[in-house]
C-alpha cells in the first residue's frame, strides 16, 4: 500500500520561495494524513521579495503567509501539530513567542525553538507539520 | 484529529511557567509530536542547569513521563533530534543517550544550536502513539 504524496503549490506565486530563489524545495508536500511545510522566511506575499525586519516583524509576516498557504491547501493553523522555529538569536525568543501566540488559537501546537545560523541575514525560519 | 497531551506533572507545563505558547505534545495521525524537551524539574518547573549529561538525564526522565502519560513510551520513539550547544560533546551525548534507547534506537539527527536559557541540550521527539 502506498500513501498519497502530492506537492501543493502556494496560493500566490510570490509565496513560492523555492521557485523565486531557485531553491530545490517545494513549499508544501502532502504525505499520508499530513502536510509538511518547508522552512519559511519572511516574504512579501505580493512581490515575493524578502521582508527584512525585526524578529517580531519577520515572525508576523511568516505566520500570515503560513496561514494563507495552509488554508489554500484545505488545512489551517488549528490543524498544525508541530512547529519548529529557528531564530538568529535565542535572546529574541520572547519577541517571537508574543507574535506566535496571536496566530495560534488555544490549544497551541507542539513547538521546538532554537537559535541557529540562518542564511542570507534572515532572522527567523519557521517550518511545520499539519494535519491535511 | 488533533489531541493535546497535557503536562503529566505540574513542572512540565512550560506554557504556565514560562509563557511559551505551545502544548507539551500533540497526538495526531497515530503519532505523538513532542515540544522541544528541556531539563526542567517536573514538579516545580525550575530550570535544571548542569552538565550535558545531567541535563540529558532530566530530559529523558521527563520525556518518559510525557510519553507514558500518552500511552506511548521511550521504546516507541520514531525520530529524535538532539540539539547540543557544542559538537565537542557529541561522544558525551552518545554515552547518556544510549542508556535510554536500548531496544532499537529511533532515527536520530544531532546538530549544534542554541537552546533557551543557555541549556546544553534540547531534545525534539516523535513517537508512535
Amino acid at each position: 500500500m502506498s500513501l498519497q504524496r502530492a506537492v501543493i503549490p502556494p496560493p500566490l506565486p510570490a509565496l513560492d520561495a523555492g521557485r523565486s530563489f531557485d531553491q530545490p524545495t517545494s513549499m508544501l508536500v502532502r504525505g499520508g494524513d499530513f502536510l509538511f511545510v518547508a522552512g519559511l522566511t519572511a516574504l512579501d506575499p505580493k512581490t515575493g521579495a524578502r521582508v527584512r525586519g525585526t524578529t517580531a516583524g519577520e515572525t508576523d509576516q511568516i505566520l500570515a503567509n503560513l496561514k494563507q498557504m495552509l488554508e489554500a491547501a484545505g488545512s489551517s493553523l488549528d490543524k498544525v501539530v508541530k512547529v519548529n522555529v529557528l531564530l538568529h538569536s535565542m535572546l529574541e525568543a520572547p519577541n517571537m513567542n508574543e507574535i506566535f501566540a496571536r496566530y495560534f488559537a488555544d490549544p497551541p501546537p507542539a513547538r521546538t525553538v532554537c537559535g541557529a545560523r540562518l542564511p542570507d541575514g534572515v532572522k527567523v525560519i519557521i517550518d511545520c507539520t499539519a494535519l491535511a | 484529529m488533533r489531541e493535546v497531551i497535557a503536562a503529566p506533572r505540574p513542572g512540565l507545563d512550560l506554557r504556565h511557567h514560562y509563557g511559551h505558547w505551545q502544548s507539551p505534545a500533540i497526538r495526531a495521525g497515530g503519532l505523538i509530536f513532542c515540544s522541544g524537551m528541556l531539563p526542567i524539574d517536573p514538579e516545580t518547573g525550575e530550570r535544571m542547569h548542569g552538565t550535558l549529561t545531567s541535563e540529558a538525564h532530566v530530559i529523558f526522565a521527563n520525556l518518559k513521563l510525557l510519553l507514558e502519560s500518552a500511552g506511548s513510551s521511550l521504546d516507541r520513539l520514531v525520530q529524535v533530534h538532539a540539539l547540543i550547544y557544542d559538537s565537542i560533546e557529541y561522544d558525551v551525548l552518545n554515552r547518556v543517550y544510549r542508556q535510554y534507547v536500548a531496544n532499537g534506537p529511533p532515527a536520530r539527527t544531532v546538530w549544534t544550536a542554541q537552546s533557551e536559557a543557555g541549556f546544553k541540550i534540547q531534545i525534539d521527539a516523535l513517537a508512535a502513539a
